[in-house]
């Protein structure tokens, strides 16, 4: 399995726990002054890439990822520390720029943890067999009676001990051992301990920098008006206007560039991952660019899509809903046993574009200079940023510098580099560094959206209650087309994967998938295609069980079957039932599932497995139908990510994901008309307020030896549904369409 | 023309276009970007800095309405990061990509301003201007209420 393959598999969510990546392990053994860290003593040692000793008893670990909230500035250093046996308190975490010596350093397909984590620990634990062995030495003792911990080897017998910082002078030049032997996990002491975040500090006092905080000297800022309709380019502006305004530096057209695979695959023919076409006003200040951008008069060749509606989208839906279309699974024979039902379900379901809007908008600072390009990028990916920027610039790969920056706010968006090429064509004209800053209403408009999508979906019982069909139809435009091609095959096009629930459990059961082609451009909204899918399906398996006349809880428990291994086959890993099984009952315990509750509240639950975690949620919500309100009262959640680095930063990413779903539930929406997006601001793409949240959100970790599964994403597609079905329980009105409007439950 | 106005306990003089929103003459003019922009139109509270203790957004406040007056940001809370409510955001490891935090501590510490001891249904109220995108909500409550008792106590021995 090739590991872009293996990327695009975990970016489309295998079911099961997977087979973890390795990244290549880099052990240099030398010893070397970082000119390009001031502070570091040149004396200091780094037996790899991933760490580095000093005499001060410091130590430093690099982290090869981005840090975009998900906290892996504190899990993966933690990982490196926990098999060093060094002092937490002594690390200081550095962001690593882009360099091949860190592996991959693409961020995203909730992989961090999953992937670093064997190569992390070696990274970490040779160092540590290494200090040891100077200690050996210099005792002239058998390595058995030696010990490390803390930052310092200790003999065992007499206790006498020697600090890392000690041993740095004997350590150096050992040949690192290339299979070191790793810690059981009864020996761990920081992973799984509940562990605060390594960057709180410097984002409570406002010294985090961000993309949009990078300051260089001589740097202008540019603001670009780009074509309202994706893929159009300029006619004709008219630059000679505002040249002539307050603090403005230039006017420069912006030509669309192809951007490189963030994958790193091939983009194929009919892919369409462009950057915008515009006009660039630089000015020396932000606001001088952003106001002088409101003289811009340009006029567009709008393009293919400048037709493109919301509408006329749904009606293709409709049409490609009703007819056969690509086979995804097919089990049994849903036709026969759906005829011979005893009760018989039928619903559509439907789910809009969404943008990301991370709280940082999109920006990127670049100096083009002798024909080499410093980047300092708020990116997900600094890869596919210096490859997008080299191929728009005409020069090698190799000389574009990226620093990778805190983020504010990925969620998906920062998968996609047209940020950096703007910045770095705009650079290499102006021959200065230029920050390109968008504005709320940019990158609302501007974004690579969760596409919309419908579903149809029938379901069949039998006279005992029992799921014995189910179809499952879904059509949407395709994010794999959009990036990889036209010449894909119509299964990887789907967005859909066919080990979906309720596969495995239900023994007439058919999947099909149908593209709707839009000029819409399309990315990664956290969890993919999860997001919309989830809801559907667990929405409608509530359904089932209503109609069933069984509690949800129990139903899909015995839909799940007994606790086996499912091998899901072509190495996608497999599916641990037991593992499925036991978040659901630990939710529903946890939940007080079946204690009574008033007359106008309900509880609702919600499952997913995938990233190689297994999530439940449940959902508590009271209705005022005079008020036309809901009211979230709480939301528990019960989570087996394997191996828990640190139990915080897992509960974090669980609230969040609550948090992200619920937004999709109960607010965000994009819409589209003449090939223009509608929304524009927080005004009309709202999210979720303080005032939306839920008072408590509970998360339940199930203690695990399994190896680490993913927590960016998992927790973000049970929400709406669990939510939904809270409703329905609450008020007897189903929810099938998201956003949840007032008027769909008749609360108006 | 200059305008000039104290900004963090110290005299501070700008010379920029009248219109031009504090928000920008924090970042841009004096370099001080832990205020930051997220929206433009007051709609996300990312901006938010206190004039004359008031949490103000300062993306649409013009410099020239800020003469004379007392603004502080992020950076002026305190010297050293010791503000009871940058210790509570510590204390329940708050922020996650932590853009928008900067805004909500400025809101939070207004709100305490004037209720010392706020219900949920307060911190509702006075921090639903600011989005956090990450989904923090809950970890602000409960630092808001933990930064109130840090406060009632300071308030307690120093009695």
């Amino acid at each position: 399995m090739s590991a872009t393959v293996a990327r695009r598999v975990f970016l489309k969510s295998s079911a099961g726990a997977g087979a973890a990546l390795l990244l290549p392990f880099h052990l240099s053994g030398e010893l070397r002054a970082r000119q390009f860290c001031g502070s570091s003593p040149s004396n200091s040692y780094s037996p790899n890439a991933w760490l580095e000793l000093s005499p001060d008893g410091d130590v430093k670990i690099w982290c090869g990822k981005s840090e975009m909230g998900q906290g892996v500035r504190t899990a993966l250093p933690m990982i490196v520390a926990e098999e060093l046996s060094c002092d937490w308190h002594r690390v200081q975490v550095v962001q690593a720029e882009l360099d091949p010596k860190f592996g991959d350093q693409l961020t995203g397909g909730s992989l961090s943890v999953r992937t670093s984590y064997e190569n992390l620990r070696k990274a970490g634990a040779a160092a540590r067999e290494m200090l040891i062995s100077a200690a050996v030495a210099e005792w002239n003792v058998d390595r058995s009676v030696c010990r490390a911990e803390d930052g310092a080897v200790i003999h065992l017998a007499t206790r006498k001990s020697m600090a890392y910082s000690q041993l740095i002078a004997g350590a150096v030049g050992m040949q690192p051992p290339a299979d070191p032997p790793l810690k059981r996990p009864a020996e761990f002491r920081l992973i799984g301990k509940a562990t605060r975040r390594t960057d709180v500090p410097q984002k409570v006092n406002g010294s985090a920098r961000f993309g949009i905080d990078v300051r260089i000297p001589g740097m202008l800022i540019a603001s670009v008006e780009r074509c309202p309709v994706y893929g159009g380019t300029v006619r004709r502006h008219n630059a000679e206007k505002v040249r002539g305004l307050p603090g403005v530096r230039g006017v420069i057209e912006v030509k669309p560039f192809h951007l490189t695979h963030q994958f790193g695959d091939e983009s194929g023919a009919g892919s369409r991952n462009y950057s915008c076409a515009g006009v660039a006003v630089l000015a020396d200040s932000t606001w001088s660019a952003m106001q002088a951008r409101k003289a811009l008069e340009v006029e567009w060749d709008e393009g293919q899509f400048a037709q493109e509606n919301s509408v006329g989208l749904r009606e293709k839906f409709v049409k490609l809903v009703s007819s056969e279309s690509t086979v995804m699974r097919n089990d049994g024979d849903f036709e026969k046993a759906q005829a011979a039902a005893a009760t018989k379900l039928e619903a559509v379901y439907e789910a809009p574009f969404l943008a990301h809007a991370t709280m940082e908008p999109m920006n990127c600072t670049a100096h083009v200079r002798d024909g080499e390009c410093e980047l300092w990028a708020p990116t997900q990916v600094p890869g596919a940023a210096a490859e997008s920027v080299a191929k728009a610039l005409g020069i090698p790969r190799e000389r574009v510098k990226v620093h990778v920056t805190f983020i504010g706010g990925g969620f998906g968006r920062r998968l996609i580099q047209d940020y950096a090429v703007e910045a770095a064509l705009l650079s290499r004209v102006a021959r200065a560094p230029v920050q390109v800053v968008w504005s709320r209403e940019d990158d609302i408009r501007h974004d690579f959206y969760r596409p919309a999508a419908y579903h149809l979906l029938h379901a069949g019982l039998d006279n005992q209650g029992n799921l014995i069909a189910w179809r499952h139809r879904a059509t949407s435009p395709s994010i794999d087309i959009f990036y990889s091609g036209t010449g894909i095959s119509p299964r990887a096009a789907a967005q859909m994967n066919g080990s979906d629930f309720p596969a495995y459990g239900v023994p007439n059961l058919r999947f099909e998938f149908a593209v709707a082609h839009s000029g819409m451009p399309l990315g990664y909204w956290r969890s993919v295609e999860n997001s919309g899918n989830q809801f559907v399906i667990s929405s409608f398996f509530d359904e089932a069980a209503f109609a069933a006349g069984r509690d949800p809880v129990e139903f899909l428990l015995s839909v799940l079957g007994p606790a086996r291994q499912i091998d899901l086959g072509g190495n996608r890993g497999t599916i641990d039932v037991a593992r499925r099984r036991r978040v659901i009952e630990l939710v529903a315990e946890r939940a007080d599932w079946g204690k009574p509750l008033p007359k106008s509240a309900g509880r609702g639950i919600a499952a997913h497995f995938g990233y190689g975690s297994y999530v439940a949620q449940v959902a508590e919500v009271s209705c005022d139908a005079s008020a036309g309100s809901i009211r979230i009262s709480r939301v528990v959640c019960a989570v087996d990510c394997g191996t828990t680095v640190n139990p915080l930063g897992v509960k974090a990413q669980m609230e969040g994901a609550i948090n992200f779903g619920l937004a999709q539930a109960l607010k965000s929406a994009i819409t589209v008309d003449r090939g223009r997006v509608q929304q524009s601001n927080f005004h009309d793409y709202e999210v979720l307020r303080m005032s939306d949240a839920p008072p408590a959100i509970e998360v339940h970790i199930v203690p695990s030896p399994e190896p680490p599964g993913g927590c960016g994403e998992p927790g973000v597609p049970p929400a709406a549904p669990a939510l939904g079905n809270a409703i329905f329980a609450a008020t007897g009105k189903r929810v099938r369409r998201l956003p949840i409007r007032a008027a769909d439950l008749g609360l108006t | 023309m200059a305008i000039s106005f104290t900004l963090n306990g110290k005299a501070q003089s700008v010379d920029v276009s009248p219109d031009m929103p504090l928000l920008w003459v924090l970042r841009d003019t004096l370099n001080m970007t832990g205020t930051k922009f997220g929206c433009g139109m007051a709609l996300c509270g990312a901006c938010t800095v206190h004039i004359n203790g008031e949490a103000t957004r300062s993306c649409v406040t013009a410099i020239s309405s800020v003469a004379g007056k007392k603004v502080t940001t992020i950076e002026g809370l305190s010297a050293d990061g010791s503000h009871p409510v940058q210790q509570a955001w510590m204390e329940e490891d708050v922020p996650q990509c932590g853009y928008c935090q900067s805004g909500q501590i400025m809101s939070a510490v207004a709100l305490l301003s004037k209720k010392p001891s706020p219900t949920d249904l307060d911190i509702d109220d006075a921090m639903s201007g600011n989005i956090c995108r990450c989904g923090t909500y809950q970890r602000i409550r409960k630092a808001i209420h933990r930064a109130a008792s840090m406060q009632a106590g300071k308030a307690k021995s120093a009695a």
